[in-house]
């Protein structure tokens, strides 16, 4: 039995790595076609499956816990009143 | 990766528009970038004031509608390596180039397999998850903030870095390994003695 095509497959022929595929999963950077691939491919692979876990759990908590900064309100009317001043100047 | 750039002919009306409309939104994401970068309050404060007033000045070279939030991150990085960065405490530069080509060679993929779960993970503290990511070196540092905290693509991130999607590509994979190096210690401190993947 022939394996399936593989999308991830560079135009230079170069096979991709687990974590190379993994990545663009990841990052939202596959292609529909490479999506299905991989799915069917984490099915098979241990590894794949567990980095996949934990990058993708890794990724939630940077967004979680590294977006909360909110810019000083007196940053803000600094920059609009610099603005302003530059204006009229 | 150089650019063309057509200058636009906007009204102060428009440009205060566009100003107020398209770049203010942003102030938050600019604000948390600028401090992931210098990890100072102060800095990020002059540094985030710079670029809106840079912004605002070559706001003609900006085309209405476009991405404003990747122009702007543009412009706060390359004040930040003009200006901040020399001042700013990080350890001696070294060559990525070089840097990256030895971590992508297979061997040492498998060297810097992490032992981390995610349990352990889950159970940490938003401190430790970014005082690991603030001790990595800024330019693996800022990768990882374009893509997983801001959501840029890789394309939007090769256009704000001036650097190829490949290098971006394989700096983002040398940024999660290091990182998930630096969860494996925390997780390690935590207790979890057994933290093989």
């Amino acid at each position: 039995m022939t394996p399936p095509h593989n999308p991830f497959i560079l135009a230079d022929g170069k096979k991709p790595t687990c974590m190379e595929m993994l990545q663009l999963i990841l990052d939202g950077e596959a292609t529909a076609e490479q999506q299905h691939y991989f799915k069917v491919h984490m099915d098979k692979c241990m590894p794949c499956f567990k980095t996949y876990s934990l990058d993708a759990t890794i990724k939630e908590l940077l967004q979680d816990k590294c977006c909360k900064d909110v810019a000083p309100a007196e940053l803000i009317e600094q920059i609009k009143l610099q603005i302003s001043q530059n204006q009229a100047g | 990766m150089e650019e063309i750039v057509t200058r636009q002919h906007y009204s102060e009306q428009e440009k205060n528009d566009i100003f107020n409309n398209e770049f203010l939104p942003h102030i938050n994401s600019m604000y948390n970038f600028g401090f992931r970068l210098t990890l100072d309050r102060d800095d990020t404060k002059d540094l985030v004031q710079d670029t809106y007033l840079k912004a605002y000045r070559f706001v003609e070279s900006f085309q209405k509608g476009t991405n404003a939030k990747a122009w702007l991150f543009r412009i706060l990085k390359n004040s930040f390596i003009n200006d901040y960065r020399k001042k700013t405490k990080e350890p001696s530069k070294v060559d990525y180039q070089e840097v990256e080509t030895y971590y992508n060679s297979e061997d040492v993929n498998r060297q810097i397999t992490p032992d981390l779960r995610v349990e352990s993970l889950k159970d940490m503290i938003g401190d430790e998850i970014s005082n690991a990511l603030n001790s990595l070196d800024v330019d693996f540092r800022t990768v990882i903030i374009l893509c997983d905290l801001e959501g840029f693509k890789y394309e939007e991130m090769a256009k704000i870095l001036d650097i190829p999607i490949g290098t971006v590509r394989s700096r983002l994979h040398r940024a999660r390994a290091l990182l998930k190096e630096k969860l494996s210690e925390y997780a390690k401190t935590m207790g979890y003695k057994n933290t093989e993947l």
